[in-house]
């Protein structure tokens, strides 16, 4: 009885959780009006149909996610091998300094970010509002701590004893960091770097406050064009979307583990 | 480096002058600190002093340094009370997911099933997909013409059609819906730190399942969803996108007033103070979280 209670219930819980994105997929395909149930219909028109407006901002925000997890990658990794191997002063101290931005909700990073590009303006004359370099920044300054936080746990479970055994067996310092200890670390790195390209792909308060007129993110352009016209078509674009995602976490999910994945990430 | 026993301590190990040069590896630091320090820790610091200065109509800010903002925010019934409705949205939508994950986090904590992968699957690819995306889907479903009222009128239970979107509820329901994921792989973690045996032995001795959950699973479960409630709070409490979106710009939180304040009332002032605040909040949350995280042994 009991047992039936708690299936009845995770099964009531996965419904809520995949009807939204049933009713993207669902309304795509819908004939009638995209907000309309049920659907008087059933057609594949949306998809030849799309907005053109849609693309710009795809191709923008993939450029300004890749470049975001570049930097963070690069400059996460590095703070994650000093924080574990050097010999730095107050490191615990500095760990929280790198890790801070996770603390500080995405708006307020907008705000600064925006603030930021007022002062640049003021100072030097150089406009950097609405540039795709202000985006890549804005968006680095929450990528690079879930890059470091996942680089600093894959090094908590490295074998040390792996990377003398190179030095050991005639490597350089430098071989056995490139040859034997990078190569494992790759996988957990690689997780914080997805996060990263996630999180960016997925903002909207700093790209709303960053962006402009040249630079509109696809998340922005679809926040901005529900607001004042619904678009049709744009069930079409979220559905694609969704498709990216999913076949993403299948992805991840037979290199990692989704689970294991999520893990690094949020620890 | 022969010295080394095989019990050498880890820690010590790595930081071996000898090995790769523990000074070497320090400087590698440095790209990480100037970066913060530039685009993160200085705007902070400019957007602290922001909120210092009093508002000198739209998009400037005087001379002056004063606390007369916050003492404005703290007094004045409108900043108040979208602080009231940001905390009450919030601890909602953590009551709703707590009551809605507890169960689910139960089931994948303790079965054995082949069918665990596929239901973590279900439960994290929503974290996973979209913000604008996941609420984009509610439009359907909750809106004018959408599945709950045409369920509601065909069955004659409404004769009109109920407002579930741009407004408080639709907020409620989409943001439930972005967390709820969090708070079950939170509770997860937490149940499953709590022994098999201590539930088995609670039901040797004699109690039903309803008693073994109140008497022995919810009470130690409790320092580990106080970590989870916390941290969930905070990321509602944050939340921009999805209170803008599903609240049509008509649900005044800490969020959407700052953006309003920032990008169309143009009230710097106010605007850096509603932020400072609202980091300082989610960043004091976030520490409490961690503590009794720690404390839970998570």
């Amino acid at each position: 009885m009991t047992r039936w209670l708690l299936n009845g219930w995770v099964a009531l819980v996965i419904v809520f959780l995949v009807l939204p994105l049933t009713a993207v997929v669902v309304a795509s395909f819908s004939s009638g009006p995209p907000l309309a149930f049920p659907p008087p219909g059933f057609t594949l028109a949306w998809y030849s149909e799309i907005n053109p407006d849609f693309y710009p901002p795809l191709r923008l925000s993939l450029i300004v996610a890749v470049g975001a997890t570049m930097i963070a990658t690069v400059v996460g990794t590095c703070a994650a091998l000093a924080l574990q191997r050097g010999a730095l002063p107050g490191k615990q101290l500095l760990s929280i300094f790198c890790l801070s931005p996770l603390m500080v909700p995405t708006l307020v990073i907008g705000v600064i970010g925006f603030r930021f590009t007022l002062a640049v303006w003021d100072t030097f004359g150089i406009s950097t509002a609405d540039t795709v370099a202000a985006l890549i920044i804005g968006h680095s300054v929450f990528c690079v701590p879930f890059v470091v936080r996942a680089a600093l746990a894959v090094q908590a479970n490295y074998d040390m004893s792996l990377e003398e055994a190179a030095l050991n067996l005639g490597a350089s310092p430098v071989q056995a960091f490139f040859r034997v200890t990078l190569p494992l670390l790759t996988p957990g790195i690689a997780a914080g770097a997805i996060f990263a390209f996630l999180a960016s792909f997925d903002d909207v308060p700093v790209a709303l406050f960053l962006g402009g007129s040249d630079t509109v993110t696809l998340p922005v352009k679809i926040f901005t064009t529900i607001e004042f016209s619904f678009d049709a078509s744009i069930m079409a674009v979220a559905t694609l979307i969704v498709a990216g995602s999913v076949i993403l976490m299948l992805i991840v999910d037979r290199l990692i583990g989704l689970e294991a994945f999520l893990g690094t990430g949020r620890n | 480096m022969m010295s080394d026993t095989p019990a050498a301590d880890h820690k010590t190990r790595l930081q071996d002058p000898d090995l790769a040069g523990a000074w070497g590896w320090s400087w590698f630091i440095l790209p990480i600190v100037l970066f913060l320090v530039l685009f993160f820790l200085l705007p902070v610091l400019n957007l602290a002093e922001l909120s210092l200065r009093p508002h000198a109509g739209p998009g400037a800010v005087g001379e002056a340094l004063t606390l007369a903002n916050y003492m404005r925010f703290v007094t004045d019934p409108f900043y108040l009370g979208v602080l009231f409705d940001t905390a009450v949205i919030g601890l909602v939508v953590i009551s709703i997911c707590l009551v809605l994950a507890y169960p689910v986090a139960y089931v994948l904590a303790r079965t054995k099933s082949r069918f665990r992968g596929a239901l973590i699957f279900i439960i994290i690819a929503p974290l996973l997909i979209s913000t604008v995306v996941r609420n984009l889907g509610w439009f359907p479903i909750l809106g004018g013409a959408g599945l709950i009222n045409w369920a509601l009128l065909s069955t004659g239970l409404i004769t009109e059609p109920l407002r579930l979107m741009n407004n408080t509820a639709g907020v409620i329901i989409a943001l439930t819906h972005t967390f709820l994921p969090f708070m079950i792989l939170a509770l997860v973690t937490v149940i499953q730190r709590i022994g098999v045996e201590l539930e088995e032995a609670a039901r040797n001795l004699g109690a039903g399942p309803i008693e073994t959950f109140f008497r022995v699973i919810l009470p130690l479960s409790r320092p580990g969803l106080m970590a989870g409630y916390l941290i969930v709070f905070t990321s509602v409490i944050s939340a921009f996108t999805t209170p803008a979106m599903m609240g049509g710009r008509r649900v005044l939180v800490m969020s959407t007033l700052i953006e309003q304040q920032m990008r169309s009332v143009l009230n710097y002032a106010m605007g850096a103070t509603a932020a400072m605040l609202l980091m300082t909040m989610a960043a004091v949350l976030t520490v409490a979280s961690l503590r009794r995280a720690r404390k839970a042994g998570i």
